[in-house]
């Protein structure tokens, strides 16, 4: 995925991470923060997800999370609401997340593989 | 439809119908580009369910564990989907590897070859399967099933014994309801193929709907209830698809046998109700579920409300007896894959796995489905029915819960000239075979 400009370049703040900011405010991070997997490189440029937080950091162990099935080429709503009709029982929060927050309703690899 | 006769106007009988086709229908499904992982997800998660609650009564002391949890030397239970490595089967690669010829590189035949193996799959990972019970010239991929066994030192799992879904539960039909009411059918007329002789069908179009034979055999035709054409209806030839562009005149060969098709299709309708499906070689689409032929194709037909287009499989209940059945092409696909003395033995197999087209998609086109497998059998029919085989051939099969299922192989009339007829009071099967040779 092409990133934009020279915003994905140069690692932004994030809100609501605290000791985070002291961290890199120019380079990318490879590999050394567990929660957040090391960046893409694609097209000789750097790769970076935005808006990356808790609520995704949710989402993500959702899509990675065997149970419910594989996750590529669902919604994240579709994969939940399968998992529901299955009788797994998912995680509510993560419906709340994808219904009442409009978190990214993609999956961690959409567009990717 | 009333024939005159000296003791006044025969009646045909009816019987009341109920389409079961809903869930092979495909129009509320969307594409979100998914693959065909979900498809098999979906499948995992049915028929695990299922066979984790016979457990208890197949091997109650025995614990059951994923592929990734085995021990070595630890006897214990494991289900997943089956996947039969295949040394002779056709990859598309080939196309890349080998060289070009003029024939296709592959020839339609069985692909079976003693060094196949059969791998057992879940989530978790996958474990090649050992044992002398198991034959994997009986299986295929895509099967669900359940396996008591134990992990090898060599990393493989040796199988002591195997427990397949077995038939579904079945609703007990009406018993004895007095009188004989038929269901005929059809498959593989191949209108607008050169093999097929025209006379044959119109011979057989005149005696379901009467207009054949003296009082008893209109007496007869009257008793039949339901037509069904199971697939490969028209046949267009092979040298009008090759994606090259028509001339007007080739452009009109193209829709004859449609044309001609439902010309005799109204004449049936005009009398009673048909069911067609479609096959491989009809203008519907390539994956299974295949959809309903289109109204358009039949505008004469689709004026009466007696003539129906369905899914292919098609599933529907007749005065409570419940039907289930293919075009062939599961059937067919099964024996590339696999081995069995008749066609018989493959629809019970399918039966037993509880899973009409265990190949699908894997050597089977499927559309990829998300959230089901519609070719689950949830519920055992009476009829169980495969259009388009070589044959004329049927028998009767009993599951452990008491449930008798009838099953049909329905020829291809364009060679044989044969359609079936099925009684519903016993579910009796006979031939009904039309000639026009002539001596002398």
């Amino acid at each position: 995925m092409a990133s934009t400009g020279v915003k994905g370049f140069f690692r932004e703040k994030k809100k609501g991470k605290p000791g985070a900011a002291k961290k890199s405010n120019k380079s990318a991070s490879f590999g050394s923060d567990v929660v957040q997997p090391p960046a893409l490189i694609s097209h000789a440029t750097l790769d970076l997800q935005e808006e990356y937080d808790e609520k995704e950091e949710v989402l993500r162990q959702f899509d990675m999370n065997m149970a419910y099935g594989p996750c590529i080429g669902m919604n994240r709503l579709d994969r939940w609401e399968r998992a529901n009709k299955f009788g797994l029982n998912p995680p509510a929060q993560v419906e709340n997340l994808l219904r009442m927050e409009k978190a990214n309703g993609l999956c961690l690899w959409d567009g990717r593989a | 439809m009333e024939v005159d006769s000296e003791n006044g106007l025969l009646q045909r009988k009816q019987a009341t119908y109920q389409s079961l086709d809903e869930t092979f229908l495909i129009a509320k499904e969307t594409y979100k580009g998914q693959q065909y992982s979900q498809i098999y997800f979906a499948r995992l998660h049915l028929m695990r369910t299922m066979l984790y609650s016979l457990l208890p009564t197949w091997k109650p002391h025995l614990p059951s564990c994923t592929v990734l949890g085995l021990e070595q030397g630890k006897e214990c239970v494991i289900v997943g989907t089956l996947y039969k490595h295949m040394k002779l089967k056709p990859s598309v690669l080939d196309e890349y590897s080998k060289e070009r010829s003029a024939s296709p590189l592959v020839q339609p035949c069985n692909f079976l070859h003693s060094d196949d193996y059969l791998v057992l799959e879940d989530e978790s990972g996958r474990v090649k399967l050992r044992g002398a019970l198991l034959l994997p010239s009986i299986y295929v991929t895509g099967i669900v099933v359940a396996l008591h066994g134990k992990e090898t030192g060599a990393g493989d799992f040796e199988v002591e014994d195997l427990l397949e879904a077995g038939l579904p539960h079945q609703i007990d039909r009406p018993l004895n309801s007095g009188e004989d009411k038929f269901v005929v059918f059809v498959s593989g007329l191949s209108v607008g193929s050169t093999s097929a002789n025209p006379l044959h069908f119109q011979l057989f179009v005149d005696h379901i709907t009467g207009h054949l034979g003296d009082e008893k055999e209109q007496g007869m035709a009257a008793q039949i209830v339901q037509v069904v054409i199971a697939g490969n209806s028209v046949e267009i030839g092979r040298g009008l698809l090759n994606g090259q562009n028509l001339g007007s005149k080739d452009q009109s060969k193209l829709s004859e046998p449609i044309k001609e098709l439902d010309i005799l299709m109204s004449q049936i309708a005009a009398g009673i109700p048909v069911d067609i499906m479609p096959g491989e070689a009809d203008p519907a689409n390539f994956a299974l579920p295949q959809q309903p032929l289109h109204r358009c194709l039949f505008p004469g037909s689709a004026a009466f409300n007696t003539f129906r287009s369905c899914t292919n499989p098609h599933s529907f209940e007749l005065d409570d007896v419940r039907f289930l059945g293919t075009s062939g092409q599961n059937i067919d696909d099964l024996a590339k894959y696999s081995d069995a003395t008749c066609k018989l033995e493959f629809l019970e197999r399918t039966l037993r796995w509880r899973h009409i087209a265990p190949t699908a998609p894997n050597t089977l086109g499927c559309y990829p489905f998300t959230d089901r497998d519609p070719f689950f059998i949830e519920m055992c029919p009476h009829v169980y029915f495969v259009g388009n085989q070589e044959k004329f051939d049927t028998s009767v099969i009993k599951g452990s819960d008491g449930q008798v299922v009838r099953l049909v192989c329905i020829p291809k009339f364009a060679e044989t000239g044969t359609a079936v007829m099925l009684n519903l009071r016993n579910l009796e099967c006979h031939a009904l075979t039309f000639g026009s040779q002539f001596d002398s």
